[in-house]
């Protein structure tokens, strides 16, 4: 598995990377990106509450390819 | 000609009831810095200036760096405001909180609540009589409150009660502080016996959730539950009774609008972003340098406070064009009406669910909206919100 973000939705709000500094990173104008690729086991719960948290539900978890 | 106004005019009643003029004449010019609280407002202090942040720019990068400008160590508190979790706070504390709290308000369990919402409106709108109705009074108190009491478990029949509380809190600028104390005492009072009672007997609420939290294997301290409360329910309610106002003043002044949103349901959305933008409920709040910090040129030295004008910011014509005209077809997903960063509002997900559900509602039951005969009034009591104390409506049902 591995995290998605939905740009059209992000608002840049910033509660990813601040809650989760270990799955998202803020670029300079304080959009998210995601900065882990495959999730291992040690991750799938911070995941899973990462896409949970967003105010704007512009977070998923998607099948790596 | 539009009257001149300077920067110590900001918390007077008449920029408080329309503050749109003063951010047009003062944004070029800010930071500035001003008088937020007179002297003989607060006792103790004396007179508390501040610096204004206005320009789109400096707001959203003061709230993305809130190293530099923390929440924590304002000096009201202790002596016009008792501690709050979350809005007055830094981390490491905030983390902790948000991290606890946030689960309770996720886009998922609050949009489970729709049809609880739905019917509390809908019953809130079939007692109301035909004719001119004051909706602040009859619809706009009392949905946000009935919610957010639920959430916490307190009976949603106290309404009145708790909305005389959060005003309370508010109105820095416009009750006797004494009176206003007394009244801050009873809601702590009120929530500590609330949380004794959780205590002893659990129930499926935030403040039992809250009472028997462990946040690193310790429980959280009274003030951290009192103050996780208070903020809740003056949050929740103040804001949302505000934005909903705003909503159905607009629609009732543009009837265009109204039957655009009947032919298609899908603007509903939009409607609710263009309206936190162009008249935003949430106004202000303040922070604290916790170092020499410039700002457009300003330098900012460590320990003052700032004053962040979101309602100034989202009438920024470099980030808005034609700022002051209410459009459907602008990128709104940079407004900072919910604010943005570590302190992005927690309460998003509730505050668009209660609006969504009001406006379907509406659209449900009545043809047309309109003006009533009674003149409509903006609230003055504080500088924080933007929103209406008396509003007027015609209902016409279908």
């Amino acid at each position: 598995m591995r995290l998605v973000i939905d740009y059209k939705k992000c608002r840049k709000a910033g509660q990813c990377s601040y809650l989760h500094p270990e799955l998202f990173k803020a670029d300079e104008a304080g959009a998210p990106v995601v900065s882990v690729g495959h999730l291992g086991e040690d991750l799938r719960e911070a995941a899973e509450e990462a896409v949970d948290l967003c105010p704007n539900g512009a977070i998923s978890l998607k099948e790596d390819r | 000609m539009e009257t001149v106004i300077t920067p110590d005019q900001l918390s007077t009643r008449e920029v408080i009831r329309d503050p749109y003029p003063a951010y047009r004449q003062l944004r070029d010019r800010s930071p500035f810095y001003y008088v937020e609280l007179p002297a003989g407002s607060v006792p103790g202090i004396e007179e508390q200036s501040r610096w204004a942040l206005m320009k789109y720019a400096d707001v959203y990068g003061a709230l993305r760096d809130h190293e530099t400008f923390s929440s924590a160590n304002n000096p009201l508190v202790g002596k016009a405001f008792p501690p709050l979790v979350l809005i007055l706070d830094d981390p490491p504390r905030h983390t902790r909180f948000r991290r606890l709290v946030n689960r309770a308000f996720t886009l998922k369990r609050i949009e489970a609540l729709t049809p609880w919402i739905t019917s509390v409106a809908s019953e809130l709108l079939d007692g109301a009589r035909l004719g001119e109705i004051d909706i602040v009074q009859r619809y706009t108190i009392p949905l946000p409150v009935k919610v957010i009491a639920r959430l916490l478990g307190i009976p949603g029949e106290d309404y009145e009660t708790f909305k005389g509380w959060s005003d309370a809190f508010l109105s820095l600028v416009s009750m006797d502080n004494t009176e206003r104390m007394r009244s801050i005492q009873e809601m702590v009072g009120y929530f500590g016996k609330i949380a004794a009672a959780r205590r002893a007997h659990g129930a499926e609420d935030l403040i039992t959730a809250l009472v028997e939290a462990e946040v690193e294997g310790e429980k959280l301290e009274e003030w951290e539950i009192l103050g996780f409360c208070m903020l809740l329910l003056i949050a929740g309610n103040e804001t949302t009774t505000n934005l909903i106002g705003n909503i159905l003043n607009l629609l009732a002044a543009r009837p265009e609008l109204w039957e655009q949103l009947r032919t298609d349901r899908a603007l509903v959305e939009t409607v609710i972003d263009e309206t936190l933008r162009y008249e935003s409920p949430v106004q202000r709040l303040a922070r604290t340098t916790t170092r020499d910090v410039e700002v457009s040129g300003v330098r900012i030295p460590k320990g003052d406070l700032v004053t962040v004008y979101f309602g100034a910011a989202n009438r920024d014509p470099t980030e808005f064009p034609n700022p002051g005209e209410f459009r459907l077809d602008r990128d709104l997903r940079n407004h900072v009406a919910f604010g943005v960063g570590i302190h992005y509002c927690l309460g998003v997900p509730l505050a668009r669910a209660e609006t969504k559900a009001t406006l379907n509602a509406f659209l449900d039951r009545f043809s047309a909206i309109k003006p009533g005969a009674a003149p409509a009034v903006r609230q003055t009591m504080t500088p924080v919100v933007f929103g209406f104390q008396q509003l007027p409506l015609v209902l016409k049902r279908h």
